[in-house]
């Protein structure tokens, strides 16, 4: 009995160090805090189109679809770095629906900058007041979701994309 | 003596719409202040995501003020704090609550140092008796 007692603290700082050890190998970024959405159903929206405010982009049309959601602006300067990016994913899996959604932003910037960098987006949101910047839990620009055909949300990338993330984490989800 | 009835009534409407225009001063006075007592007690309680180690009381970043627009609207809607931190919690996670929350997560962190301060007694007490 008394070696048992004896033996406690020791057995439990080694739990403690192995949960402490376990949390710190799990290579987390302060920088980037987890969603809250992962793995969550997409929140219940409604997006105008950018192009026609009368059209709404409904969760009835995420259904059955494997699709790419970006929230970008024309203020954003990181979004114009990873923009066109977004041809080459598309021209790589033409079945993947890629919406773009402009995030508090001017519509004539808006349009300004789709007009001369180009539109790589399949449908483009107009998200005036960031609402549904907000159901997505967005904060920063520019924010990627990858939404799987059963609407649940499967990643979630803060900051620009480059070669190296699309290759690496996007492409592999898509096959 | 004719004169003063003549006043005292035209005293006493005037009176009473002063004392209807105080109370609604009163009242609307009341219902900022205890919002703006209510607002600064929920953001002080969340952190700005865009920050370094900020409340979102402090905090004058784009994002601060959208989320405090945001508490605003829900507490003249009439929600309550704990509705609103979780709106919150579940759009932007945990981490925008600087306080973990209370489940099944973080039972580990909550009750752990209970639990150490009970073996620790455990073993105090069985120390002492054989002494």
């Amino acid at each position: 009995m008394k070696r048992i007692i004896l033996i406690i603290p020791f057995v439990l700082t080694l739990i403690v160090s192995g949960f402490l050890l376990f949390y710190l190998l799990q290579d987390k970024d302060p920088k980037k805090p987890p969603s809250a959405l992962l793995n969550e159903d997409i929140p219940k929206i409604e997006i105008p189109d950018l192009f026609n405010e009368k059209n709404f982009l409904t969760n009835v049309d995420f259904k059955d679809k494997l699709i790419l959601v970006n929230f970008f602006a024309s203020w954003c300067a990181p979004c114009k770095v990873e923009h066109p990016l977004f041809f080459k994913i598309k021209e790589d899996h033409p079945s993947l629906f890629i919406i773009g959604v402009d995030y508090k932003d001017l519509k004539n910037d808006a349009l300004d900058y789709l007009k001369k960098d180009g539109n790589p987006y399949n449908f483009v949101g107009y998200d005036k007041q960031g609402l549904i910047g907000l159901e997505f839990g967005v904060f920063g620009l520019p924010e990627t979701f990858l939404i799987n055909k059963k609407g649940k949300i499967i990643y979630k990338h803060l900051g620009p994309l480059d070669k190296k993330i699309i290759e690496n984490d996007i492409y592999p989800l898509l096959n | 003596m004719i004169f003063i009835p003549y006043l005292t009534e035209n005293f006493l409407k005037y009176f009473l719409f002063l004392l209807i225009c105080f109370f609604i001063f009163l009242l609307s006075g009341s219902a900022n202040a205890y919002s703006e007592k209510d607002l600064k007690k929920i953001t002080s309680k969340l952190r700005c995501m865009t920050c370094q180690n900020q409340s979102i009381h402090d905090s004058d970043a784009d994002f601060s003020k959208d989320i405090k627009k945001i508490i605003v609207q829900k507490l003249e809607n009439g929600h309550t704090e704990k509705e609103i931190i979780k709106f919150l919690v579940k759009r932007y996670g945990e981490y925008i609550v600087f306080e973990p929350q209370m489940n099944i997560k973080n039972y580990f962190l909550w009750f752990f140092p209970f639990v150490i301060l009970a073996i620790s007694l455990i073993f105090l007490i069985f120390r002492i008796k054989k002494n």
